[in-house]
């Protein structure tokens, strides 16, 4: 659930500045291949998540600027940032490593989980807020932080007043484009971690691994009702969503390409009934 | 002295230049941005530069294999680029190109493999009506959600195709699988189901006069028919257009089924007239390089047939330098994101226009 629960908060804040953003998935993508490759070269896992979120953040940055300083279309400025990233992983793994496919690292250190063993014994809390890695605790911390941003400090008033009233912030003197710039940056810094939340936890590198997970995170976004604490709870049920798939694929017999469906078709009903009860509420 | 500088300066006199030479020319700007970007590339990955940006640019005019199938492959680009067009015009976004190319390729071939060979041209024109309805149903649903409930057409079309390509996967490797090979494909359908081949030895085959003529006549309806004009006015001003009196519902529902139906004969005859079987994964690409091909042509139907085959020869020239050189196609990738970020960037469009930057 992480990599959407970061990728759904990177995504709140471009959407509360007014910009639908689709390169979620493109952005994930690139935190996911270069977390991973610094991560092996420096041997650090730090180094590693440090360098792959500067990356993404470098490379939401060129989506920002040409969508906002050449008055690019974003949605087409968001698909090529995910052409770019599907193009660029290939390229580098292929120009570095020799190969197309999954790269694996051996040596990959692991990452640290949070164990506290007097506190395991408390039945099913205990596993759910207990053992996972610090990536995990990181997200949660980073939903807490967000809220904070979005509903307490004058940086967030301005990016919501972005997206609801550009103009009357042009009239107070702002500037609504660097709002935007820096929800497009936050986005890219939630993804890259997104991204090394996926690779790091696998210690591998698999093409396309982000698998479609930026368009869910759209979603969980509305789900969520465009809040940190809402994300959360969308962010949850879609995990819970997506380990039942893969333990289904164990005990029943059902064909892997339905599970790899299975993701998707949840989404879309979701996204289908949410936009009839929104359509009810109005009428 | 003073009119003349301000004149040179161009601080009040701005230079006015036509549209159609504006548009050219940023065009050319952005297509420029894209080579360079992919000389670069080849400069730092290829330990051989020279013999790669030999064989990218010259490579599918060498022979005629390659450019048939250069030619060839314009086809389905011609036709997800309408698709595209056609939803864009009525500012809908359709996503799912991909998916609807590879279940439209799935019913033809379904469609073919179910009937006797006998039934010639009848087996055709069901297989690409098949495919056709197969497209517009799975697009219209998209665009029928929208209508509705106000669902966000770009990502639920996504989804929708997402899922799909899945679930066609299944039945290329399952239940139509053809059971003599280790292949992932379905059985090759009969022969004289079989588009015929004017280039050979190349692929390219009879559709593409067709093709050329669908086209044509695309750009006929949407710009000099009644319902090409309302579809347009719903894309340019819904308001205006719902205030004029035009159904926009119907317009949420109707471009998005002509985009599939697009897409889905774009899957038919990449089957009927190249593959002649459905392999796993025949669509990779198809649906992304159709917005390519719309957005380099201004949604305009009849600029889609240059836009198509500057995207051939890309596609074709990668190629060629893949099998050539030390590249991998993938670069062509790349160099289609860089059009997509600069192809709708109203500033380049402004500077040209105006000689200056943001006026």
């Amino acid at each position: 659930m992480t990599p959407f629960l970061l990728a759904g908060i990177g995504g709140l804040m471009t959407e509360l500045a007014g910009m639908l953003n689709i390169a979620l998935e493109g952005l994930i993508l690139i935190g996911a291949f270069f977390s991973v490759i610094f991560a092996a070269s420096t041997g650090s896992l730090f180094l590693g998540i440090l360098l792959g979120i500067m990356m993404t953040v470098f490379i939401s940055w060129i989506f920002g600027a040409v969508t906002l300083y050449l008055k690019a279309n974003v949605f087409i400025t968001g698909l090529a940032t995910n052409l770019l990233a599907g193009g660029l992983t290939t390229v580098l793994s292929f120009h570095l490593f020799g190969t197309k496919g999954v790269l694996m690292f051996q040596d990959l250190p692991s990452l640290p989980s949070l164990k506290i063993p007097a506190l395991h014994g408390i039945p099913v809390l205990g596993d759910i807020l207990l053992g996972h890695n610090i990536l995990v605790y990181l997200g949660w911390l980073i939903v807490v932080l967000a809220w904070i941003l979005i509903y307490r400090t004058p940086f967030g008033f301005r990016l919501r007043g972005t997206g609801s009233n550009p103009a009357a912030m042009t009239a107070l003197g702002l500037k609504p484009q660097n709002y935007q710039m820096a929800g497009i940056l936050i986005s890219g810094f939630t993804c890259g971690l997104a991204g090394a939340v996926l690779t790091l936890n696998l210690g591998a590198y698999v093409p396309n691994i982000s698998s479609g997970r930026g368009w869910i995170a759209l979603v969980v976004i509305y789900l969520g009702g465009k809040t940190p604490f809402g994300i959360l709870g969308a962010a949850f049920i879609f995990g819970l969503a997506e380990s039942f798939s893969n333990y289904a694929q164990g005990f029943m017999n059902i064909p892997a390409d339905f599970i790899l469906a299975f993701p998707y078709i949840i989404t879309v009903a979701a996204m289908v009934v949410m936009s009839i009860v929104q359509h009810r509420k109005v009428e | 002295m003073l009119v003349l500088r301000t004149i040179l300066k161009g601080k009040h006199v701005k230079i006015k230049r036509s549209g159609i030479y504006v548009s050219a020319a940023s065009l050319a700007i952005t297509l420029a941005a894209a080579f360079i970007v992919m000389l670069v590339m080849i400069f730092i990955m290829s330990e051989t530069p020279r013999d790669t940006i030999y064989f990218f640019f010259a490579g599918p005019f060498t022979n005629n294999y390659y450019l048939g199938n250069m030619l060839n492959s314009t086809i389905p680009l011609i036709l997800t680029g309408l698709g595209i067009s056609f939803a864009f015009r009525s500012s809908m976004f359709n996503l799912g190109g991909e998916g609807q190319v590879y279940a439209g390729g799935l019913a033809a071939t379904a469609v073919c493999l179910a009937m006797p060979a006998a039934a010639g041209v009848v087996g055709i024109s069901t297989a690409i009506i098949a495919a056709v309805v197969t497209g517009g149903v799975i697009a219209g649903m998209s665009g029928f959600f929208k209508m509705k409930w106000r669902t966000d057409e770009l990502i639920s079309s996504f989804l929708i195709s997402n899922a799909l390509i899945y679930i066609v996967d299944n039945f290329i490797t399952g239940f139509l699988d053809d059971p003599e090979n280790n292949l992932l494909t379905t059985k090759k359908i009969a022969e004289q189901f079989w588009f015929k081949k004017i280039f050979l030895p190349s692929n390219l085959d009879i559709s593409i006069f067709f093709i050329v003529i669908i086209a044509v006549l695309a750009y006929f309806y949407l710009f000099r028919t009644h319902q090409g004009y309302e579809m347009r006015m719903c894309g340019l001003n819904p308001e205006f257009a719902r205030y004029g009196g035009i159904n926009v519902g119907r317009y949420m529902v109707l471009p998005m089924m002509l985009s599939g139906g697009f897409h889905g004969l774009a899957g038919a005859v990449s089957v009927l007239g190249t593959s002649h079987q459905c392999f796993k994964g025949f669509s990779g690409g198809m649906g992304w390089n159709g917005i390519a091909v719309a957005l380099i042509a201004r949604n305009n139907p009849v600029a889609v047939i240059p836009a198509a085959l500057f995207f051939a020869y890309l596609e074709a020239g990668a190629k060629s330098a893949m099998i050539n050189a030390d590249i991998t196609i993938e670069i062509a990738s790349i160099v289609q994101s860089v059009v997509f970020f600069l192809i709708t960037a109203q500033a380049i469009y402004n500077f040209v226009k105006y000689g200056r930057k943001g006026a």
